[in-house]
């Protein structure tokens, strides 16, 4: 008899099987088989063997990997996959909650603790999972005197603002949600939807801390708005483009940061402010005003701001990596497929086991130099977070005083020096056209 | 608001007829003291203080706290007592109508400039609440570890009505700003008005609370 | 009670449309068990008003229904990280209407727990302190390093926290065998450790940008308002009770006591943090003077009593400053009154004061580097 289960019977155990089972087959069928369907009929389908695989061929030919994988590959091309899984929201999410991860082992170790430990056995590696699942089963509470609809909206409108955000960050070449040939100004404009989101929710919440926070998180982000401003616009002048796909294949030889590191450093800067990372973390500053704007947020509205903050922190270290750390350009470390084998076959003895319609996914596709620039891009976007995890564990938080003047006279002021920088490079001919590129 | 203050108003009055029964238990105390009483410390009663002082002479009285008793007795006259004086402290006992002056002489002649601690005792015997004053030195190097123990008494009534009856004594706040807080804590724990404070409110008791200022005598803990 | 005798929160206030009251507290991350109701108009503070009591518990009531010795335990209660020193002026002024000598080793026994006392106190005061300003690794730093000390007292007294170690008389029990070389041990490290946290935090350009200059309190004023402990001595009063009214063994002890002119915030914090690497001295000097071997405890008849109505007034530095501890005794078995003066309560008087035309960012550090305890002030 175990102990875990004292309970256990092997027939009760083989029956819960076959029930299982048989509510998975009755629900599949009446519910998951017309949803495939339908979202069949919006993938444009690929041509197999000279016939358009419409969806009910598609079926049919589910248990054949040759008609599968091409199935597959007209998927990822489509801007649904984009916007859900790779290069959007799901990509996104993934690393944020890496990041989360990374932030709480990382801090325990810096604060001589140990972190989360029990959760999913490996180092607390399910905690996060575990406080998702705490917030949902959350009860949601509204102030009685709140302003509802925009207090119900404000949470979904900061991820979605954070979401947008992500959409604009191109990751490999090619793999970009929405190529803009204004990306950087589409960037602008969405960061400016923060404060009046982050205020709206404040002042729909009709509490005194909360207000004061979301004062102090508009005074925030509006002034260290301008100097992130300013500071791109060296890199704008070097390369003479607003695309941030173009921005990044720009730097094939060397990233803007060697020649535009005091930039870097104002828009690392304004990034912390406008990410309300300590030191910057006034809006949420917990010995003064509880917790700033998200005081009277409870349950999974609480948890929908923190997703859109960490996305939000993913998004801006992907566009420092974008626009100073050279994107997806890097070392050639993926080595080439094995053509061959993939085309003719992996040859065992008699056996040759070969898997069809893999050649053209990995050719067009999924190609080693994308791998490459994926694996690039998120190491260097991983190098980033770190730096902006690092100062919540040595600072402490800065007053409102210090945080204006700072963004308003230092800020700026080395902003202009940066682009003094870029002009100079680009009139002295070192950069831009005639020079190093 | 107003309509909470009235019936709070209310409550205060009818307590202490309700309480009587309860005052039996502090009428027990004194029944043993008196007999311990008047011979060690008579208190603020000049009457029986020099059949007391002699008695207390003999032993061999420190230097420099005899000194600063002295200043205070020549200056003074009848109208302190010095109760004792050991080392480092020094004990007066003053009428309410003199605690401001000699507090002032005490402050501006003898260079203390702080209160450090201000306690009630409540002496439902004598019908009277003593407030003792702790003041000390800051600025004085050789006053460091001296302490002169102000206590003068208040009349005491059996039915408090706190702020409105006849307990109450003159501030020390305009001489030594410290005494603020203390002087609001004995106000609300024993009942002491003290006249001139700017801030007579209460300090730690909870909002609601409609009893007997809780350190006097006649408030007994239940189940003691 | 009428309208002017009710507390802070409840008395009607008179409406400005520019100026904002926020109930800072009781439930509040930066407030401990008070409430500090500020007036605000913009970022700046026009008034504050300090609303404590919320953990007040009567502990001057209670001493007044239990004798002398059974009043030991729950006396240490205001501040039970410090309980040694809360202890301290009782057990003094017990021995002194009793009329008790104590023996040479007990009053080294009791200075080396006072001094571990005050440090253990003293770090988790700078944790919170560290809390307070955004600092979450001077959060963690000191509560973990605080263990190595309440492990030492944990082997003197066999509690970890609420040590009741003192009684009249002498201390409880006698150091465990082997004790000093353990003590010195610990001590030496624990004096490298707090060392580092230079580097961290007092040393951090943000934390003294943004503490000097705030809650200026100056001599005169630290004078007037008759402040104690960390908060005297960093408003340049060099006055620490361990030099200037030497209990028990601090005569012969070479005692240094730390003293800063600026009396603002960053001095404030700073003073602490330097008694504690004073207090690892002491206790260093009093395992070397200490007398190895000896009783640490006089033995006193059950009940003891007090001579006749006498009254006695002592006072120890405690990590909050000056704590006195009034007994009135009428010749009982229990005391008639006892008035515990605790350094918390001194300081909260300076806080409307300090607060006053401060920014409200400046709100945390300049009331928790008073050095107050909210627990110990309410008692």
């Amino acid at each position: 008899m175990s102990v875990i289960a004292p309970d256990f019977k092997f027939s009760k155990f083989i029956q819960s099987l076959i029930s299982d089972v048989v509510w998975f087959v009755l629900i599949f069928s009446l519910i998951g088989f017309p949803i495939i369907m339908m979202v069949l009929f919006f993938i444009p389908m690929p041509v197999i063997d000279g016939e358009l695989l419409t969806p009910f061929l598609a079926f049919t030919y589910l248990a054949d990997p040759t008609r599968t994988l091409p199935i597959v590959q007209s998927f990822m091309m489509t801007d649904m996959f984009k916007i859900m899984a790779f290069p959007g929201f799901g990509f996104a999410a993934l690393l944020a909650a890496g990041t989360i991860f990374v932030e709480r082992k990382m801090l325990a170790k810096l604060q001589l603790r140990v972190g989360p430990f029990y959760c999913g056995k490996f180092e607390g590696i399910l905690q996060l999972m575990g406080d998702g699942l705490k917030l949902i089963s959350k009860e949601i509470i509204i102030p009685a005197k709140a302003d509802k609809p925009i207090f119900w909206a404000a949470p979904v409108l900061f991820v979605a603002s954070a979401a947008a955000f992500v959409a604009l960050i191109p990751v490999a070449p090619g793999w970009v949600v929405a190529d803009v040939d204004m990306g950087l100004l589409a960037v602008f404009a969405v960061i400016g939807f923060f404060p009046i989101v982050t205020i709206l929710s404040a002042w729909s919440a009709n509490s005194k801390f909360p207000f004061i926070g979301g004062i102090r998180a508009l005074f925030q982000m509006v002034s260290f708005e301008i100097p992130l401003i300013l500071s791109l616009l060296g890199v704008v002048m070097v390369t003479g483009t607003l695309n941030l796909s173009e921005i990044a294949a720009s730097q094939s030889s060397f990233p803007w940061i060697l020649f535009l590191p005091v930039g870097a450093i104002v828009f690392f800067i304004t990034m912390l402010a406008e990410l309300e990372r300590i030191p910057f973390d006034l809006p949420e500053a917990e010995s003064e005003i509880v917790a700033g704007w998200l005081t009277e947020l409870s349950g999974m509205m609480y948890g929908l701001v923190q997703l859109g903050t960490y996305l939000k922190l993913y998004a801006f270290a992907a566009l420092f990596v974008v626009l100073f750390l050279g994107g997806w350009n890097g070392p050639q470390i993926v080595p080439q497929f094995p053509m061959e084998i993939v085309t003719n076959g992996l040859e065992l003895g008699p056996v040759t086991a070969k898997i069809g319609g893999l050649e053209p996914l990995l050719t067009e596709l999924i190609t080693p130099e994308m791998i490459n620039g994926v694996l690039m891009f998120v190491l260097k976007t991983v190098g980033v977070i770190f730096f902006i995890l690092l100062p919540r564990g040595v600072f402490p938080r800065i007053r409102v005083d210090m945080l204006l003047n700072l963004g308003w006279h230092k800020l700026i002021g080395l902003a202009f020096v940066n682009i003094f920088i870029a002009l100079a490079l680009v009139y002295a001919g070192v950069l831009g056209p005639g020079g190093l590129q | 608001m107003m309509s909470s203050t009235n019936t709070e108003q209310i409550t205060i009055e009818e307590k202490p007829a309700e309480e009587k029964p309860a005052e039996e238990k502090p009428a027990a105390k004194p029944a043993a003291k008196p007999a311990a009483k008047p011979a060690a410390k008579p208190a603020a009663k000049p009457a029986a203080k020099p059949a007391a002082k002699p008695a207390a002479k003999p032993v061999e009285l420190p230097e420099f706290e005899k000194n600063i008793s002295d200043k205070i007795v020549e200056k003074f006259g009848d109208k302190i007592v010095v109760s004792f004086v050991k080392e480092n402290r020094v004990g007066i006992n003053v009428d309410k109508e003199n605690v401001h002056d000699v507090a002032r002489f005490i402050r501006d002649e003898l260079n203390y400039d702080h209160v450090e601690s201000v306690s009630g005792v409540d002496y439902p015997q004598d019908k009277e609440i003593e407030v003792v004053y702790h003041i000390g030195s800051y600025s004085d190097p050789s006053l460091a570890s001296q302490l002169i123990v102000l206590a003068t008494r208040a009349e005491r009534e059996e039915n408090p009505i706190p702020g409105k009856d006849a307990t109450r004594l003159p501030t020390l706040r305009d001489i030594f700003y410290s005494v603020e807080f203390h002087e609001r804590e004995v106000f609300e724990m024993f009942g002491v008005y003290f006249t001139g404070h700017p801030d007579n409110r209460r300090l730690l008791l909870p909002e609601d609370w409609a009893d007997l200022p809780p350190l006097r005598k006649d408030f007994a803990i239940k189940g003691r | 009670m009428t309208n002017e005798f009710l507390p802070p929160g409840l008395a009607l206030q008179k409406a400005d449309e520019k100026i904002m009251t926020l109930n800072v507290g009781p439930q509040h991350p930066g407030s401990g068990h008070m409430r500090i109701i500020v007036q605000i108009d913009g970022d700046y503070i026009v008034a504050c008003d300090p609303d404590p009591g919320y953990v007040h518990r009567g502990e001057e009531k209670m001493a007044e229904y239990r004798n002398y010795i059974t009043n030991i335990p729950h006396l240490e209660r205001p501040v039970i990280h410090d309980s040694c020193n809360v202890l301290y002026p009782y057990v003094l002024g017990v021995e002194d209407l009793l009329g008790i000598e104590v023996t040479e080793r007990a009053k080294y026994v009791r200075v080396i727990c006072s001094e571990l006392n005050r440090c253990i106190y003293t770090m988790y005061w700078l944790a919170i302190y560290g809390i307070f300003l955004g600092h979450s690794t001077m959060f963690m730093w000191p509560a973990g390093d605080r263990e190595l000390l309440i492990d030492l007292m944990e082997k003197i007294s066999g509690a970890r926290v609420t040590h009741a170690h003192f009684v009249p008389g002498g201390v409880r029990n006698d150091l465990p065998p082997n004790f000093e070389e353990v003590c010195l041990r610990q001590v030496n490290y624990f004096e490298k450790r707090i060392r580092e946290y230079a580097a961290v935090f007092y040393d951090n350009p943000i934390l003294i940008s943004r503490t000097q200059d705030t809650g200026v309190l100056s001599r005169e004023d630290a004078i007037r308002l008759g402040v104690t402990g960390s908060v005297l001595r960093a408003s340049g009063v060099d006055y620490d009770l361990r030099k200037k009214e030497p209990y028990d063994v601090y005569e012969e002890l070479d005692v240094h006591s730390n003293v800063m002119k600026e009396g603002d915030s960053y001095a404030r914090s700073k003073i602490p943090w330097l008694d504690m690497l004073e207090s690892c001295n002491i206790i260093k000097q009093a395992l070397e003077k200490m007398p190895k071997s000896g009783s640490v405890r006089v033995k006193l008849k059950p009940n003891p009593k007090g001579k006749g109505l006498n009254s006695v007034y002592k006072r120890v530095e405690s990590g909050r400053g000056s704590l006195g501890c009034h007994i009135v005794s009428d010749g009982k078995v229990e005391p008639y009154r006892l008035k515990l003066s605790v350094g918390s309560f001194r300081n909260l008087i300076a806080l409307p004061y300090l607060l006053k035309g401060e920014k409200l960012g400046n709100m945390p550090s300049v009331y928790w580097s008073l050095n107050y305890w909210p627990v110990e002030a309410d008692r």
